[in-house]
């Protein structure tokens, strides 16, 4: 009797704590359903649709989130380098290559929760496209680091982890068609502070 | 020896069914934490004021931002409206480098979605409105519509955002300016 008793116990414990537990991590780990993969930076052109799967509508929910619509724009989120490795707040990194068509894009540099990383400047840890300097051939290199550096600056402080945010704005890549020959630029990373 | 098989093939079958008891669970939580969240757009955005009225979701306007606004150059407003009570008008004169609309229903997802470039003379100036409630107003089109873009919307409760960029600092009085000046109201037909 007891023993049947303990069992039940187990069976609704595994259930209850199993499923609970494992909506929970599929809900936090970045790398999600739908998502769409360019190189090093990731997008979710389905999040907060009506048509999006039922782990980005849970999400949607819980973070309080208010996607961008097709006609706004699109978000690449990047967490590693082209070498693999976590982005690290203490590290620098160049950005380079071409940009896709869009009316203007914005990069900053994130924490964790995905917003700005904290400079206690006046400059943000933010570039956009009208603001910085191009190449002959239309690409643009960026330097992100805690120092000053020439051409394009992105300002980066403290440590941890670090995510890039590249979103463009009013842009055909939004639709799902223009998604397939897209290329990004690369994160390369030049070295970190001690 | 025999009881403690019949004992082990006890346990695996405990195991086994919580097992099929977690994926039972799992779904139906993914399945309701949407309906349930206390922690969505539309719960932050009615704790921090009331319907037909614009909030600042950035937190440039003071205090910590009611919805997270993801992009540093962007400041975004946003109103809650109910279209059992009637159609609701966005107008926002002014101008800025960028704007762009959404309009999310009540579990936060994206309906319908513009920007600067589809509005007459960029000029934002936005009617949302039930299927229903256009065919009304088709029949008759009011006078001070007509250059509004209409957003058809089957749905009753939702939201309204607006989001402008911001180049640089110098642009932010412009840009709060133009919120400032943005109305969100009921509309009498």
């Amino acid at each position: 009797m007891l023993k049947t008793a303990f069992l039940t116990l187990l069976s609704l414990a595994i259930a209850i704590i199993g499923g609970g537990g494992s909506v929970w991590y599929a809900l936090k780990v970045q790398d999600g359903v739908g998502a769409i993969r360019i190189g090093q930076w990731t997008a979710f052109p389905d999040i907060g649709t009506p048509s999006a799967d039922p782990y980005s509508k849970a999400r949607v929910a819980r973070e309080g989130v208010l996607a961008l619509g097709r006609a706004e724009g699109l978000s690449f989120v990047a967490e590693r380098d082209t070498g693999g490795a976590e982005l690290k707040r203490e590290c620098t990194y160049t950005i380079e290559g071409g940009f896709p068509t869009a009316r203007f894009w914005t990069l900053y540099a994130a924490d964790q929760s995905l917003s700005v990383v904290e400079t206690g400047k006046s400059r943000l840890a933010a570039l956009q496209s009208y603001g910085v300097v191009r190449q002959p051939d239309n690409s643009v290199i960026i330097s992100a680091g805690h120092h000053p550096m020439p051409g394009n600056w992105l300002l980066t402080d403290g440590f941890g982890r670090m995510y890039f945010v590249l979103t463009f704005y009013d842009t055909p890549i939004a639709s799902s068609t223009g998604l397939s020959d897209v290329s990004l630029p690369r994160i390369v990373k030049v070295g970190c502070d001690a | 020896m025999r009881s403690f098989y019949a004992a082990m093939r006890r346990l695996l079958h405990a195991v086994l069914l919580g097992l099929l008891g977690a994926g039972i669970v799992h779904i139906a939580v993914l399945l309701l934490v949407p309906e349930f969240s206390e922690r969505d757009a539309w719960s932050r955005l009615s704790m921090a004021s009331d319907l037909y009225k614009m909030t600042r979701l950035d937190a440039e306007a003071g205090g910590a931002p009611v919805v997270k606004s993801v992009d540093p150059l962007f400041y975004a407003t946003a109103c809650r409206f109910d279209l059992g009570e009637g159609l609701v008008r966005v107008k926002a004169p002014g101008h800025v480098p960028f704007w762009s609309v959404s309009v999310y229903d009540r579990s936060g997802h994206n309906i319908y979605s513009f920007n600067d470039h589809t509005a007459t003379g960029g000029v934002l100036d936005a009617v949302v409105l039930t299927p229903a409630q256009m065919i009304d107003v088709r029949k008759d089109l009011p006078e001070d519509l007509q250059g509004a873009i209409f957003v058809e919307a089957p749905i009753e409760e939702g939201i309204f955002v607006i989001r402008a960029f911001v180049p640089d600092s110098s642009w932010k009085p412009i840009v709060s300016r133009f919120f400032e000046q943005s109305s969100c109201e009921l509309q009498d037909f």
